[in-house]
């Protein structure tokens, strides 16, 4: 990714944008529920309208969602659509579909994946089938965000970040 | 119902067997728990007892050797209740709330798991906890 000044317009308005600077104003932001379409900035994935309205100052009704993900894989980030989607067209795969006409009772539960949960070790984290709805510092701030977004998780834990955390190691 | 085992990164080992557990109603949120055949009891983290409201009888505080540390739990029956597709199970075991608590599950020791017979495949990487009849 390019760390170039991005001059772009939005709402008749002139911002000059740079990644690195996206970057950095998103590092305490937590990402709202993604519905369609995502960004992914930090190793997390973000609705579009969200980057741009936090980067800008600007209200989301000033500017569409097609807009603000145009502007924002012109900095260099890799952008997707969720799963019940079609797959991003732009470095990032949709993840699968969690199987809702398929009976629970039939099916084992579905989980995320180790390459998912490895970015977060050391993070508690609220999963919702194969997906990561959030990854935050403290269990508090998971069940915060899930109580706002109005979300519901099918499980909440601390990615370990080693054998101890996992599962209590005895030490040797 | 089977219950998948939680993958984990490779620095933390093997998948492990877990079932998600809502907590004295903390429905928006189930908690993670390890099936811990070689424990006795249940316990989990103290931050569980905050997020849920449950109030701690300190009186019935004590200390326990767990995982290769040292960590302090109180006790309280609560509700747990296991969903399995469109059925739930509810039982109200003694759970031990503990800090400090490092570790990434909650554990779902023997006494928690009395009200059912636990099939762990290991190989195939799921469990299940069917009810037992009364």
């Amino acid at each position: 990714m390019t760390d170039a000044i991005r001059t772009v317009v939005i709402a008749s308005r002139d911002f000059a944008l740079r990644a690195s600077t996206v970057e950095h104003h998103l590092l305490a932001v937590l990402p709202e529920p993604v519905r369609d379409h995502f960004v992914v900035i930090n190793r997390r994935r973000y609705p579009p309208k969200q980057v741009v309205s936090v980067i800008t100052g600007l209200d989301r009704a000033e500017f569409t969602s097609h807009h603000a993900r145009r502007i924002l894989t012109g900095l260099g980030f890799p952008a997707g659509r969720r799963a019940g989607g079609q797959a991003g067209s732009d470095g990032v795969e949709a993840r699968p579909a969690r199987p809702e006409k398929e009976p629970r009772s039939l099916s084992a539960t579905s989980r995320p994946s180790a390459e998912t949960l490895e970015p977060f070790a050391g993070l508690w984290v609220a999963t919702q089938g194969p997906e990561i709805l959030v990854a935050t510092a403290t269990p508090h701030e998971v069940v915060a965000w899930l109580a706002e977004h109005r979300q519901q998780a099918d499980s909440m834990f601390r990615v370990p970040a080693d054998e101890f955390q996992a599962g209590g190691v005895a030490p040797r | 119902m089977r219950h998948s085992f939680q993958p984990l990164p490779t620095f933390a080992g093997r998948s492990r067997p877990v079932v998600d557990l809502v907590v004295e109603g903390l429905e928006l949120a189930p908690q993670a728990c390890l099936l811990d055949t070689g424990a006795t009891a249940v316990r989990m983290g103290g931050h569980v007892a905050d997020l849920a409201g449950i109030e701690l009888d300190r009186s019935m505080t004590e200390e326990i050797a767990l995982g290769g540390l040292r960590t302090t739990g109180s006790a309280a029956t609560v509700q747990l209740e296991l969903r399995q597709g469109h059925n739930s199970h509810v039982w109200s075991p003694t759970v031990y709330f503990c800090d400090p608590w490092p570790w990434a599950f909650g554990l779902l020791g023997l006494a928690g798991l009395d009200p059912f017979v636990v099939t762990i495949d290991s190989y195939e990487e799921w469990s299940e906890l069917r009810p037992r009849r009364e």
